[in-house]
C-alpha cells in the first residue's frame, strides 16, 4: 500500500490545482490586477521613453517586467493559502494521517502555486504581445521571461507556505505576502536606475533583489542576449530561494513532526 | 498479516504550551476484532491519546503499538493499517464527495479504476450516493461525518480510530453510525476504538470501556461489569436542602459503615447488593433522625450512574467536591 514519491506529489498537485480551480477568486483579481498594471502605466507612462536614458526602448517592454512580477507574488501567495485552508477544514490532519510522503503533502500546493503563476504569466505576455510588444531575443527569450517569474514566484512560495506552516493562520500567511509588494516599487519600477532621482529609493533599488529579476527580464526583452545582465536575475532567485525553501522546509517539518 | 491490535503502556503527554499534563500514566490494551470505548468528559484526554496512538502527535513517554508496529519508530507502517476519524472532520470543501473518496484510495495506493470502484462502494455504504457529486462544502453535518466515515474506511483498516464521531448529531444521524460501526465490528471483524461522551453510546457498542477522567484511567471493564462494580441497586434520594443532606449522609455513616454513596449536593445517592432489603432500613434510620427525603427510589445503575460516581470520586481525591 502506498505510493512512491512520485506519485503522491502528482496526486495531490493535482488535486490542489483542482482546489484552486474552483475558488476562481483566488487568482482572478491578482491576474486582474496585474494586466491592468500593464494597461494603465503603458498608456500613461509611455511618453518617459523618450527619454534619452531609455535609449529608444519601447515602454511596453520595459513596463512588462512589474506586471509579471506582481502576478507571481500573487500567485506564489496562493501556495500558503492552500496550505491554511487545509490546515484550517482539518484536511492537513486528514493527509498526515495517510502514508503519503510528508514532502508530497507540503509540495502539492506549491506546485499547484507555481502552475498557476506560470498560467497567468502566459496570459500578461499574450495581453502584451496584443498591446504590439516586441521581444528582442524573440521566442526564446519569452521562455526566459517565463521561467524567471516562476523561479521568483518559488521563493516566495517558499516563503508563503513557510509562513503557512508556522502561524496556521490565513491572515497571517495574507499579510506576510502583502508586506513583500511594495518591493516592486522600491525598485526601477517606472524608470531605469539611472533616472531615479531621490538617493534613499536608489539605495533601496540596489538592494532590493526585485531590481535584478526586473534587469534579468528588461535584457532579455529589450537588450538581447546579454550573460551578465540576465544572470544577475538568476543569482538572485537562487539566492531568495535557498533562504525561503530552507525556511519552509524547516517550518513544515514543525508542522508535521509530532511535537 | 498483522494483527489489528493496541498495545498502549504508560503513556503521558504533557503539552508545553499551558504547561498540562493531559494523559497521565495510561495503559490499556485492544485485542483483534474487540469494540473499545474511552469514555470521559470534555477534556479528559481522549483527543489526546487518539492523536498519539494514530501518529499524530509524539507522546512524553510511554509505549505504544498499533497493528504491532511501533507508532515512534514506525508511523508510516502504522498508517497503512489504521482509519482515523479525527474529532474535527477532515475534508476538503472545494472537492465533491465522490472526488474527495477518491483522492483518499489514490494516495492509498489504489489505481484510478480500483479508486472508482472502492469510491462508489463506500458511498453507497454511508448513503451519498445521491448526493456523491455536490461539493462536499455545502454537505450537512450528518453528511460530512458520514463521508468523514467512508474516507477512513478507503484501505479496509484493520483497527479504527474515532474520536467523538457522533457528537453534535441528531438522533438519526447517530444511529446510522451506530449501525455502520456495528457491522464493521461484528461482520468485517474490524478493532474499533472509539471515543465517547455519551454513556449510552459506550453502553450500545463496546466489548470494553474505560473510563477516563482528567488524564487518567479510572476504571475499565465490560458494561456489566462496570455496572456490577457498584453493586446492584442504587437508592437515590433527593432532600429539601443541603443540610438535609448532609445529616442523613452522617447518620448513614455513622449507623451503616461502610455503605457506598455519593452525595452531589441535594442528592444522595447509595449503592447496595440488595435495594429493596435495604430500603426498609434506611427509611427506618432517616425516621429515627427525623429526616424525610423528597423522593427516594431503587434503580438498577446505568452507566450514567457509573460515570457519575466514578468521576465524583476521582474529584473527591483531587479534594474537587467535598463529600460530608
Ligand atoms: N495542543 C494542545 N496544547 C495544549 N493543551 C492541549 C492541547 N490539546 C489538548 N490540550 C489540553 O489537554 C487536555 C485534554 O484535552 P483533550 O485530549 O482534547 O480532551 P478530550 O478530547 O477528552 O476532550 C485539555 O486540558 C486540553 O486543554
Ligand atoms: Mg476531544
Amino acid at each position: 500500500m502506498g505510493n512512491g514519491l512520485v506519485k503522491d506529489i502528482w496526486v495531490l498537485s493535482k488535486r490542489s490545482v483542482l482546489t484552486t480551480l474552483r475558488s476562481p477568486f483566488s487568482f482572478i483579481p491578482n491576474l486582474l490586477i496585474s494586466t491592468f498594471f500593464l494597461l494603465v502605466y503603458d498608456s500613461g507612462l509611455s511618453g518617459i521613453s523618450q527619454l534619452p536614458a531609455f535609449d529608444g526602448a519601447n515602454y511596453l517592454a520595459f513596463i512588462l517586467p512589474v506586471s509579471v512580477v506582481s502576478a507571481a507574488i500573487g500567485g506564489a501567495g496562493g501556495a500558503g493559502q492552500g496550505i491554511v485552508k487545509d490546515i484550517e477544514n482539518g484536511f492537513f490532519s486528514r493527509l498526515l494521517l495517510t502514508p503519503a510522503s510528508r514532502l508530497s503533502i507540503v509540495l502539492g500546493p506549491i506546485i499547484a502555486g507555481m502552475l498557476q503563476l506560470f498560467v497567468q504569466t502566459i496570459l500578461i505576455l499574450i495581453v502584451a504581445f496584443l498591446m504590439g510588444l516586441e521581444v528582442a531575443t524573440g521566442f526564446l527569450g519569452v521562455l526566459v521571461v517565463l521561467l524567471l517569474a516562476v523561479g521568483w514566484g518559488l521563493a516566495f512560495a517558499g516563503y508563503s507556505a513557510g509562513i503557512a506552516l508556522k502561524t496556521k493562520n490565513a491572515q497571517a500567511a495574507q499579510a506576510g505576502t502583502l508586506i513583500f509588494f511594495p518591493l516592486i516599487f522600491l525598485s526601477t519600477t517606472f524608470v531605469p536606475y539611472e533616472l531615479i532621482e531621490s538617493s534613499w529609493l536608489k539605495v533601496a533599488a540596489t538592494i532590493n533583489p526585485t531590481t535584478y529579476i526586473f534587469e534579468s527580464m528588461r535584457t532579455v526583452l529589450i537588450d538581447g542576449w546579454k550573460f551578465w545582465g540576465i544572470a544577475k536575475g538568476i543569482i538572485a532567485i537562487m539566492i531568495a530561494c535557498a533562504i525561503t525553501i530552507t525556511f519552509a522546509a524547516l517550518s513544515a517539518k514543525k508542522a508535521v513532526s509530532r511535537g | 498479516m498483522v494483527k489489528g491490535t493496541i498495545y498502549v503502556e504508560h503513556l503521558s503527554k504533557i503539552f508545553k504550551k499551558g504547561n498540562v499534563q493531559a494523559v497521565k500514566d495510561v495503559s490499556f490494551a485492544v485485542e483483534e476484532g474487540e469494540f473499545f470505548a474511552f469514555l470521559g468528559p470534555n477534556g479528559a484526554g481522549k483527543s489526546t491519546t487518539v492523536q498519539i496512538v494514530t501518529t499524530l502527535i509524539s507522546p512524553s513517554a510511554g509505549k505504544v503499538y498499533v497493528a504491532e508496529q511501533d507508532v515512534l519508530t514506525n508511523p508510516k507502517g502504522v498508517r497503512e493499517h489504521i482509519g482515523v476519524a479525527l474529532q474535527e472532520t477532515g475534508i476538503d470543501p472545494s472537492l465533491t464527495g465522490r472526488e474527495m473518496l477518491h483522492l483518499q484510495c489514490r494516495i492509498f495506493g489504489f489505481t484510478n479504476k480500483q479508486a472508482k470502484l472502492r469510491t462508489s462502494e463506500l458511498l453507497e455504504v454511508v448513503q451519498l450516493r445521491e448526493a456523491a457529486d455536490r461539493i462536499c462544502g455545502n454537505y450537512s453535518g450528518g453528511m460530512r461525518r458520514r463521508l468523514d466515515l467512508a474516507l477512513t474506511l478507503v484501505n479496509k483498516p484493520k483497527i479504527l480510530f474515532l474520536d467523538e464521531p457522533t457528537t453534535g448529531l441528531d438522533p438519526s444521524n447517530r444511529k446510522s453510525i451506530w449501525n455502520y460501526l456495528h457491522r464493521l465490528n461484528k461482520e468485517e471483524g474490524t478493532t474499533i476504538f472509539l471515543t465517547t461522551q455519551y454513556l449510552e453510546e459506550a453502553d450500545t457498542l463496546a466489548d470494553r470501556i474505560s473510563i477516563i477522567d482528567d488524564g487518567e484511567i479510572v476504571a475499565t471493564g465490560t458494561p456489566q461489569e462496570l455496572k456490577a462494580q457498584i453493586g446492584n441497586d442504587i437508592i437515590a434520594m433527593n432532600f429539601e436542602n443541603e443540610g438535609e443532606a448532609e445529616k442523613a449522609e452522617a447518620a448513614i455513616t455513622q449507623n451503616m459503615p461502610g455503605t457506598d454513596f455519593v452525595k452531589r449536593s441535594t442528592e444522595l445517592n447509595l449503592y447496595v447488593q440488595n435495594g429493596t432489603k435495604r430500603l426498609m432500613e434506611i427509611v427506618r434510620l432517616l425516621d429515627q433522625e427525623n429526616l424525610a427525603p423528597q423522593t427516594i427510589n431503587v434503580n438498577t445503575p446505568t452507566l450514567d450512574d457509573i460515570f457519575l460516581k466514578i468521576t465524583a470520586e476521582s474529584e473527591q481525591k483531587r479534594g474537587g467536591v467535598e463529600h460530608g
